[in-house]
């Protein structure tokens, strides 16, 4: 996690807005008729795309890589349990965004323990 | 003859770069990158000065050779090539056809570049031979992740941005390796994909 106050609350509120982002987006596209596995896998690969579009626009202010991993793991995270969702159970607008936006804040939070985990010198090079 | 592709490629680039790549991706990897700048000393090559974004970063009074295949990239550097409070020699040039007599440099320094180098080991290799016997390498790059399903992501974006710029799916360390360096220190600055690299020309 970057200490940074701008980038620390930036990442934290981009990636909870394209979880919001591809739930509804999930809501939208997804109905109880589907099958659970492929509204699961190509939420997925729609929350990536997503997240993809996002990094381009924010990654003027906010960085590359630091920026680009997290809102695409976060959207392909948000369009694989609202997807999975919305094809089991009837999903309303809000039900949907709220849990996109939690998932974005899970995918922000693996992202920031793992950095944890990986940053710093490398011990078998 | 420098690669026309790859010169065609950052020509066109080149006046919009520093809006696309100068903001937070700079300001974010600003630490890491004076951390791994401080480092320098003696004669320095440094690869891909693009618009100089680095420059800034760089410790005063250094006397640096610095090239680029993008004559576009030098100019628009122009500007912070004259600000720098040292001495900097900006060239156009292909790292797989440098024109520097083996042996010519204490450190080679190199910045996001081989993402974007066509032939990195061919490319590094060149480093290895203009390097002096104890020469060092020291590098800040981002490269692929081994780990899923960071590595998959970085394979799919490398099939949109390898269009009109970089490669996110380098394995970088295992090319430093496989010119000839020996590799002292992997430095992971985000996750396993930013990373600093220091090395050593082995042989």
């Amino acid at each position: 996690m970057d200490h940074r106050p701008f980038f620390a609350v930036g990442d934290f509120l981009v990636n909870i807005a394209i979880g919001v982002l591809t739930g509804l987006l999930c809501w939208a596209i997804v109905d109880t008729g589907w099958n659970m596995w492929l509204a699961m896998f190509a939420m997925m690969a729609l929350g990536m795309i997503a997240g993809l579009v996002m990094f381009f626009i924010v990654s003027i202010k906010l960085g590359a890589m630091e920026v680009m991993v997290p809102v695409m793991f976060s959207g392909m995270l948000s369009g694989m349990v609202v997807g999975m969702a919305a094809a089991m159970i009837p999903l309303g607008l809000a039900d949907a965004a709220l849990m996109g936006g939690a998932s974005g804040l899970l995918g922000i939070v693996i992202i920031w323990i793992v950095n944890s985990w990986l940053r710093g010198p490398v011990k078998q090079i | 003859m420098p690669d026309s592709v790859t010169q065609a490629k950052w020509d066109r680039i080149a006046p919009r770069f520093d809006t696309m790549a100068g903001g937070g991706a700079e300001e974010r990897w600003q630490p890491a990158k004076q951390e791994l700048f401080s480092h320098m000393d003696g004669k320095i090559l440094f690869l891909a000065l693009g618009t100089g974004l680095d420059i800034p970063t760089f410790p005063t009074g250094k006397d640096i050779t610095a090239i680029d295949i993008s004559p576009r990239m030098i100019d628009e550097a122009q500007e912070r090539v004259a600000a720098y409070d040292g001495a900097i020699s900006a060239r156009v040039m292909d790292v797989h056809e440098m024109s520097f007599e083996p042996g010519s440099f204490d450190q080679v320094f190199t910045s996001c570049t081989f993402c974007s180098v066509p032939d990195p080991v061919k490319g590094l290799k060149a480093l290895h031979h203009v390097l002096k016997p104890d020469g060092k390498l020291f590098m800040f790059e981002h490269t692929g992740s081994r780990f899923y399903p960071f590595k998959a992501m970085m394979n799919a974006m490398t099939l949109l941005t390898e269009r009109f710029g970089p490669a996110m799916n380098r394995k970088t360390v295992e090319n430093v390796r496989a010119a000839g360096f020996r590799i002292d220190e992997v430095n992971n600055v985000f996750l396993d994909v930013v990373k600093t690299i220091k090395a050593a020309k082995a042989g």
